[in-house]
């Protein structure tokens, strides 16, 4: 792969040549704190000091509601208004893992062409990063990439390492080759290294991921489930920013002055109460647990068993964000039979003393 | 619109009349809400209301006195469809939070002493306590895409099934972060989402004017709430604000732990 | 940059065809009986499927759900649908009349194995509206009638007047290459000349069964797979020579939404047929 350098004075300057004829997204910084990728009029607001945006970038390929198509007694319109030419840059190593296994599921089997068109007109510029108290991407063997980028920065010093990731990535570099560096020095080598060596240490989440499919199988009935679903608010949060979730549900909204109906589709959680619940009222998961346990069996068993690595990529957006504690940290851990604290194990003594 | 045009009545109860107000502050919509279907009877639009058989009632506020049971009892008689509408007639609003007799009487006699009331009253109830009630549109007030949507469903012969989610799904939505993973005192994944997570998008926690949602975990709500700190009597207050008579079973479970 | 917006030329999995009813009458109370034909007539006639599949069918203002095509391929041109009124969808199908017009996609999900049941004894066991997918296989079987060995139909209902298709399958019975078996767990007409009882107790009126030989079709409401299995465990029918139709939530049909997930399994792609022993080593699937 090749690999250029890029000094870090010269990164607007290249982002404002790639983005002339597309909206560049990127990390900035919210309330509390916490970072979205937003689109940028100001350079300045990107903020490249940042662990885990709260949704993860799936919601640029695939927005939490858009309309597929509008239906009418004279036919169906398709609706790809959620599509525009767009560059994504600043997105890490998982997030980048989460979007292949993205891609992949929404080419298998029937494509779905509001995920292609969306993925056509994207370019997405990775980033490298520095893992905090809830990244485990390195148990996932996500805190690395080789593909899935058209462009990664790995940032060092004063300036960017940039591999290139594809003939796309490349023309990018042509639009103003002068801001980039084609030799790289023995320092350069040496600096990245240091580097690597000194991020594999800096990890201090681990999760053994493939003790999960067993331990999932040998306590598929332990009472672990009944106390996280005592527990789990079934707000759905956890499903949502997972970058690797996809399920969604759809409406009809009909317009009250024509005989048509927008369909829209809209991101959905297998927490929510009648997620399984089919016409005549039988609900198949209608307890918390087995909700949980759906999700569990997905994260930590099913995807492995089938495609040899887990479908969790490590960000720690479900540590970030569940209310009660519910995590794949807090549950692997659990699953290992070892005492956890968490809130839901804390609900569970006083509750049933 | 083919075939005749669906005649419908609009209610008003006991409460702001917030949810009346938020259907014709639907200003752009007014003209094709009007031209689709025949509004009977809608006090605060219209004079020439009449009271006869209905294609669907929609009711808003709570039931709090002798008379408006009877009224709603009549309406019902008339309609093939009841919807309660906003927070007062799907659980009873603010002003069912006290549901103990003895309670609600000392409250009355505070408020009005011993004036002699010429519409007798009675304890606060969401409109189900009396009469079957076939969709529920909650809000404090109504949303106004939530209600057009709702509407135009209505209208076209295919109310929407139930799929109750809380606010947090909303509230991810719009890429908020949690406010009760900070700390703060939200109620939003017991409250019926519908508000599109408003007051969490301006960093305000959900103070479950939606009333509460279907399947929502309130035990385990409560004692997280307590681990972050807060009182007992304190959580059961706000709690209490917005559930109307939704929680009588939840309390006297409770209260029974307690 | 040339991040212009592109078109790709993959066919749209997600919008329907356009369809016309063609008939529709009552069933039972409850159950209506829907003939449809797509409206473009190439599209209807190449529209293949295997007994068993399922399609989505839409209704304009009210939205989309999965339903199993009751008619056999080996009658093309027409698709025919069994539907029970039990929500808004449904409710909203109930009012249209002939000549409305629906959306349909598919057919979706795995079928019946037929290559594999091809010279097999066929046992179908259907309960109430069990029928809907179950018909498609009986009646390709009764048109391809010399690719199978014995056909044995076992169709029970509440009552009499709860039977779908009583009539279509009474009038089977006259045929000799058909061991056909009705009951009614209560017989509330005083008319009922078949057996009155739970479908099970159709079991010991059967004719020997080599079970080797035989492939058991099963599909009925959720207590009464249970206590069929149970005889066909008895008869000793492999447990891979069981097959069972099974219902989920579906909003896409094609693999993406999620809703009918078991394990890493969709039942939109891998079902809605699944084996007796499929249903054994996974969990959640009845």
């Amino acid at each position: 792969m090749k690999i250029v350098k890029l000094k870090k004075s010269n990164l607007h300057p290249f982002l404002q040549a790639a983005s002339q004829d597309a909206e560049l997204w990127a990390p900035v910084r919210q309330k509390n704190n916490k970072h979205s990728f937003q689109p940028i009029k100001d350079f300045a607001t990107i903020d490249l000091n940042y662990t885990r945006t709260i949704l993860p970038p799936r919601k640029l390929f695939l927005p939490p509601q858009f309309n597929m198509f509008q239906a009418s007694l004279q036919g169906y319109k398709e609706d790809f208004s959620h599509v525009s030419p767009k560059v994504i840059f600043g997105v890490h190593p998982c997030d980048l893992h989460g979007l292949l296994i993205f891609d992949e599921f929404h080419r298998q089997n029937f494509e779905d062409p509001y995920y292609l068109k969306a993925k056509e007109n994207t370019l997405i510029f990775g980033h490298s990063c520095w893992p905090d108290d809830k990244c485990f991407c390195q148990s996932t063997n996500t805190h690395l990439v080789e593909e899935g980028y058209d462009l990664f920065f790995s940032e060092l010093d004063d300036y960017y390492l940039v591999w290139i990731g594809s003939s796309r990535g490349d023309d990018c570099l042509r639009l103003a080759p002068e801001l980039f560096d084609e030799s790289l020095s023995e320092e350069d080598i040496k600096g990245y290294i240091a580097w690597q060596e000194k991020r594999n240490q800096a990890f201090k989440l681990k999760i053994n991921f493939f003790a999960m499919p067993d331990l999932m199988e040998l306590r598929y009935h332990h009472s672990l489930w009944e106390k996280l679903g005592q527990a789990c608010l079934s707000c759905g949060s956890c499903s949502l920013v997972c970058p690797t979730c996809n399920c969604y549900n759809v409406q009809d909204q009909p317009l009250l002055s024509q005989d048509a109906s927008n369909i829209q589709r809209c991101w959905d959680s297998c927490m929510l109460e009648n997620y399984s619940a089919v016409a005549g009222g039988e609900n198949f998961r209608e307890k918390r647990s087995q909700r949980l346990k759906l999700w569990y069996t997905h994260k930590l068993q099913a995807y492995i068993s089938k495609y040899g690595k887990p479908a969790c990529v490590g960000c720690g957006r479900c540590i970030a964000t569940c209310p009660v504690d519910i995590n794949v940290f807090t549950v692997s851990r659990a699953l290992e039979g070892e005492e956890v604290e968490a809130f839901w194990n804390r609900l569970a003594k006083e509750v049933n003393p | 619109m083919k075939g005749k045009k669906l005649k419908i009545g609009i209610y008003e109860l006991t409460g702001c009349a917030g949810d009346a107000l938020m259907i014709l502050n639907c200003e752009k919509e007014l003209p094709a809400i009007f031209q689709a279907v025949d509004i009977q009877s809608f006090l605060m639009a219209k004079s020439d209301n009449i009271d006869d058989e209905l294609d669907v009632a929609l009711v808003e506020g709570s039931v709090t006195t002798e008379k408006e049971v009877e009224e709603l009892k009549d309406i019902r008689k008339r309609s093939k469809i009841v919807v309660a509408l906003g927070l007062c007639a799907t659980v009873g609003g603010i002003q069912a939070r006290f549901q103990d007799p003895q309670k609600w009487q000392e409250n009355f006699r505070q408020v009005y002493g011993e004036t002699k009331m010429e519409l007798p009253a009675v304890v606060s109830k969401p409109i189900d306590a009396y009469i079957k009630v076939d969709f529920y549109l909650p809000g404090c007030p109504i949303s106004k895409e939530q209600f057009l949507n709702f509407f135009t469903r209505v209208v076209k012969g295919a109310p929407p099934e139930s799929y109750p989610q809380p606010v947090c799904v909303s509230c991810k939505y719009k890429e908020n972060d949690c406010l009760l993973k900070n700390g703060l005192f939200c109620l939003g994944p017991l409250t019926a989402d519908g508000c599109g997570a408003v007051c969490p998008s301006h960093n305000l926690p959900c103070v479950g004017c939606w009333g509460p949602v279907q399947g929502g975990n309130w035990t385990s709500e409560f004692y997280l709430l307590q681990d972050k700190g807060f009182s007992r009597e304190f959580i059961k207050k706000k709690m209490a604000n917005f559930a109307g008579t939704k929680l009588s079973e939840f309390w006297k479970q409770f209260d029974r732990r307690d | 940059m040339k991040v212009e917006k592109k078109t790709t030329l993959t066919k749209n999995p997600f919008l329907p065809d356009p369809a016309r009813i063609v008939r529709v009458y009552p069933l039972t109370q409850d159950v209506k009986f829907f003939q449809v034909r797509l409206v473009d007539i190439n599209k209807a006639l190449a529209f293949q499927y295997h007994p068993g599949q399922f399609a989505m069918i839409s209704i304009l203002g009210a939205g989309e759900a999965p339903f199993s095509i009751s008619s056999t391929p080996s009658r093309p041109g027409l698709l025919e649908f069994c539907i029970r009124k039990t929500g808004t969808i449904t409710g909203a199908i109930f009012n249209l009349k002939e000549n409305d017009l629906i959306g349909v996609r598919g057919p979706y999900g795995n079928g019946f194995p037929i290559e594999k049941m091809l010279g097999k004894d066929i046992l179908i066991v259907m309960g109430g509206l069990g029928a809907a997918p179950l018909r498609s296989v009986l009646l390709y079987c009764l048109d391809n009638r010399d690719q199978f060995g014995r056909v044995i139909l076992l169709h029970g209902a509440k009552c009499p007047a709860e039977m779908i298709f009583c009539q279509e399958f009474q009038d089977l019975k006259k045929r000799e290459d058909l061991e056909c078996y009705l009951t009614v767990d209560t017989d509330d007409t005083g008319q009922w000349e078949d057996n009155i009882g739970v479908v099970t107790t159709l079991f010991p009126k059967l004719k020997a069964i080599n079970p080797e030989q035989t492939v058991s079709l099963v599909c009925g409401p959720p207590v009464m797979y249970k206590f069929v299995i149970q005889e066909l465990l008895k008869l000793q029918i492999p447990k891979d020579q069981i097959l069972m139709t099974l219902e989920r939530r579906m909003k896409c049909g094609v693999g993406k939404c999620g809703h009918c997930a078991i394990d890493y399994i969709y039942t939109c792609l891998d079902g809605p047929v699944f084996t007796y022993w499929d249903v054994i080593h996974m969990r959640e699937l009845i």
